[in-house]
């Protein structure tokens, strides 16, 4: 890691960095430059057992959901990586229907996707089209709960967006600063670093 | 300069409206939600929209020097000449809208007739603190702003009154200038200034509108996404596009082209991030060091080097 850290311009980042620091730019810092065990939440232990089951589940259904018709093919755990961006990332599932490329992330929540799941599934889609060598226009974050695909459109200004992002948490990881902590309090309450946040009550 | 053209309206109909009301903007990036962060102000400290979204020096240091070290420094050559453009599109256009209410409109001739009579005092306010040569400049191009438009403006008044045969005064001016010039707004929800002022904002789609002079920059986007986030803040409806008008001069003649963009989520964040840095650095009294890409025409120039 230090040899990488020394040419942060290189450091391969991951696509949940990209997620985790939309969500709180903390625990991006402390997972890279803290040297501690992360605790395994029950949220991730049942995130875990959750994705087993809807792995199992989708590979039955339709592609109704994704308003696809029925020539599409899915691959689930596509490994995504790209040298020029210096990310990698493991793509819940990628739908493909002819020269048509999907990515598409499960969320086990009832909620509809959030800003950080966009710029996940941007994130994704930008190593989709380093790998495959074209345009990917749209993706869905499929939230398990109400079985409902969120379309998301990529934007240019969305790209940007998450190449800025790639930019600050390098930038953050040379610096060794620690960034502000998550806006919405709410996210602290279980969160597996909230002791070393020595500013939240 | 603020009207679009058939170009422009066509690729804001077919592309951009439709994008736009598909667009799902996140809830926690609406104005309305001013309350409850990230759009919630951290600091105490009103900061005026042109402050967050002009990042002509690219560390903000001309805000620290302003802000907390007290310095003033003389506005450049092409402030002041911006500022004289910008008031004279928009002592047209209230002129054009105060004849027709004036005069009404069955004495259209009166109105058409005293319409290009050039605004008064514009270049004189100026003159001390431009150079011979500058005012000489400044005013054949007030001029031909003032002539473009006049154009413009009697063929929309036409153009209307002939096709609504029994329009009444306060519907032609909403139909042949929907645009409201100098919009004031309180953008205290937002921790910023109370006393904004929105170039211009157009009625049918909601739609914020701010003229520049000059290169277009990456960040010009941001001050109509301040704007747009005020107008949620104030009216609670959602505000979704802008447009940063270019305005330049190829000799006598003008050019203008138009940026007609989303207000969305990334260039929600991009302000509010914005913000939330530049009132840090004045509430913390933080100096963020002296750019490494000054722009010549700083006004602050001396002061850093």
């Amino acid at each position: 890691m230090l040899s990488e850290l020394e040419r942060p311009g290189q450091l391969q980042l991951r696509v949940t960095d990209v997620k985790q620091f939309v969500y709180c730019p903390r625990v991006v810092y402390f997972s890279y430059l803290l040297p501690i065990e992360k605790k395994v939440t029950r949220k991730m232990e049942y995130g875990k057992e959750e994705h087993i089951e809807l792995d199992r589940l989708e590979k039955r259904r339709t592609f109704r959901a994704y308003e696809l018709t029925d020539d599409a093919e899915r691959r689930f755990h596509v490994n995504l990586s790209s040298e020029r961006l210096a990310l990698s990332g493991v793509l819940d599932m990628l739908l493909v229907q002819g020269n048509a490329y999907y990515p598409v992330e499960f969320k086990y929540t009832r909620r509809p996707p959030e800003l950080n799941h966009k710029y996940q599934l941007m994130a994704y889609a930008m190593l989709l089209e380093d790998t495959v060598g074209k345009p990917v226009r749209a993706g869905f974050v499929y939230v398990s709960e109400d079985r409902i695909a969120y379309p998301i459109d990529f934007t240019p200004n969305m790209r940007k967006f998450v190449r800025e992002i790639l930019a600050s948490i390098r930038e953050m990881i040379k610096r060794e600063q620690m960034p502000h902590r998550a806006r919405q309090k709410k996210k602290c309450v279980d969160c597996e670093f909230r002791r070393f946040c020595n500013d939240i009550e | 300069m603020y009207f679009l053209t058939d170009e422009e309206r066509q690729r804001l109909l077919k592309g951009i409206l439709p994008k736009s009301r598909s667009l799902e903007i996140a809830q926690e990036l609406r104005g309305w939600n001013w309350h409850q962060p990230p759009l919630e102000p951290v600091y105490d400290i009103p900061l005026a929209v042109y402050e967050i979204a002009g990042k002509y020096c690219s560390t903000g240091r001309d805000i620290y020097l302003r802000r907390i070290q007290h310095l003033r420094a003389a506005p450049n050559k092409d402030m002041i000449m911006g500022s004289a453009f910008h008031e004279t599109l928009a002592s047209i256009l209230v002129r054009a809208k105060r004849l027709i209410y004036l005069h009404g409109v069955d004495n259209l001739r009166q109105i058409l007739k005293e319409l290009p009579e050039p605004p008064q005092g514009i270049v004189e306010r100026r003159k001390h603190d431009l150079s011979t040569e500058d005012c000489t400049e400044l005013e054949r191009r007030v001029s031909t702003i003032h002539e473009f438009e006049v154009a413009r403006l009697s063929t929309r008044i036409q153009d209307t009154v002939a096709k609504q045969p029994y329009i009444k005064e306060d519907s032609l001016v909403a139909t042949a200038i929907p645009v409201m010039i100098e919009q004031r707004l309180d953008g205290s929800f937002l921790g910023l200034s109370q006393m904004l002022s929105a170039d211009a904002f157009v009625l049918p789609e909601p739609m914020i509108m701010d003229l520049k002079y000059g290169e277009p920059r990456q960040f010009h986007k941001l001050g109509t996404a301040g704007y747009a986030l005020v107008m949620e803040s104030l009216y609670e409806y959602p505000v979704n596009l802008g447009c940063v008008v270019y305005l330049n001069f190829n000799g006598d003649r003008i050019t203008v082209s138009k940026d007609i963009h989303i207000i969305d989520d990334e260039l929600r964040q991009r302000f509010m991030e914005e913000r939330d840095q530049k009132a840090r650095m004045i509430y913390e009294e933080i100096d963020p060091g002296v750019a490494k890409d000054c722009y010549p025409a700083c006004p602050f120039r001396k002061h850093c080097k």
